[in-house]
């Protein structure tokens, strides 16, 4: 059985909440993402600042504003172990895009991990990660 | 509309859902123009639309079958606060680019979310 731990993404790009949305809208330059979890200086789950969320800033000053007035509380906690056909589901059924992971023991609100939609396109594809040309010339 | 990528990553009409996602995984995006055999844009899918399709037979379901229909799209004329308006409005990542010509579906490129945050990004 595939698990939420076989797919995603292992660790979290982070910003707290007091970060500026300037800072924001480079962490998900940088790191070409598309979704930045809050954390406060515990370490534990705010929030999730998605990229249509940024979107709607522009033409603002993005220095004004901060982190915690734009994320979206996440209030979804997935277990690593969680079977990927359930969280498929729930991605379907609360329209999200990406999941946090949360490891119960690593303590609560703790992220250890990512789960997005592109990563079950992959998991859908067939494709292993890497060598996807290699691997489409195999096939024939 | 220079923040928008030239040409677009298309598939046909009849491709399988499995060769979608595996044009998207190989081009590293989260969307493919679907274009009938005048090259005209008819649709398009996205990574949420493969989701959605999770259950279904990849190989046998067809990308008609799961994309979501052309209605949207500008110009490269159109100003970009604009097409902001329009991707927050519609909750869409990607708008597709046509042409200006009136009634014209050939498609010229996308702007995508993504490219808007580079640019906000750097002030």
């Amino acid at each position: 059985m595939v698990r939420v731990c076989d797919l995603m993404h292992r660790g979290v790009i982070y910003c707290y909440p007091l970060d500026s949305a300037r800072e924001v809208a480079k962490i998900m330059a940088t790191n070409q993402i598309r979704a930045v979890v809050v954390v406060d200086e515990t370490g534990e789950v705010w929030g999730l600042i998605s990229i249509m969320e940024l979107l709607g800033l522009y033409g603002q000053e993005l220095e004004k504003i901060k982190a915690e007035e734009i994320m979206k509380p996440y209030k979804i906690e997935v277990d690593p172990q969680l079977p990927i056909e359930s969280a498929i589901a729930l991605m379907k059924r609360k329209k999200i895009d990406q999941l946090i992971i949360i490891d119960p023991h690593a303590g609560p609100k703790r992220p250890v991990g990512i789960l997005t939609s592109f990563d079950i396109v992959q998991y859908m594809s067939g494709l292993q990660v890497g060598h996807y040309e290699s691997q489409l010339k195999m096939k024939d | 509309m220079s923040l928008m990528r030239r040409g677009a990553i298309t598939c046909a009409e009849q491709t399988s859902i499995r060769e979608v996602a595996q044009i998207m995984m190989v081009n590293r995006i989260r969307y493919c123009v679907v274009v009938n055999q005048s090259h005209e844009v008819v649709g398009i899918i996205s990574a949420r639309s493969i989701l959605k399709a999770f259950g279904k037979e990849l190989d046998q379901t067809k990308a008609k079958d799961i994309l979501l229909p052309y209605t949207i799209s500008i110009t490269p004329s159109t100003p970009l606060k604009e097409a902001i308006e329009l991707m927050g409005k519609k909750k869409i990542e990607h708008l597709v680019v046509v042409s200006e010509r009136l009634g014209s579906k050939a498609v010229l490129g996308i702007l995508h979310a993504s490219d808007i945050i580079i640019h906000l990004a750097k002030g």
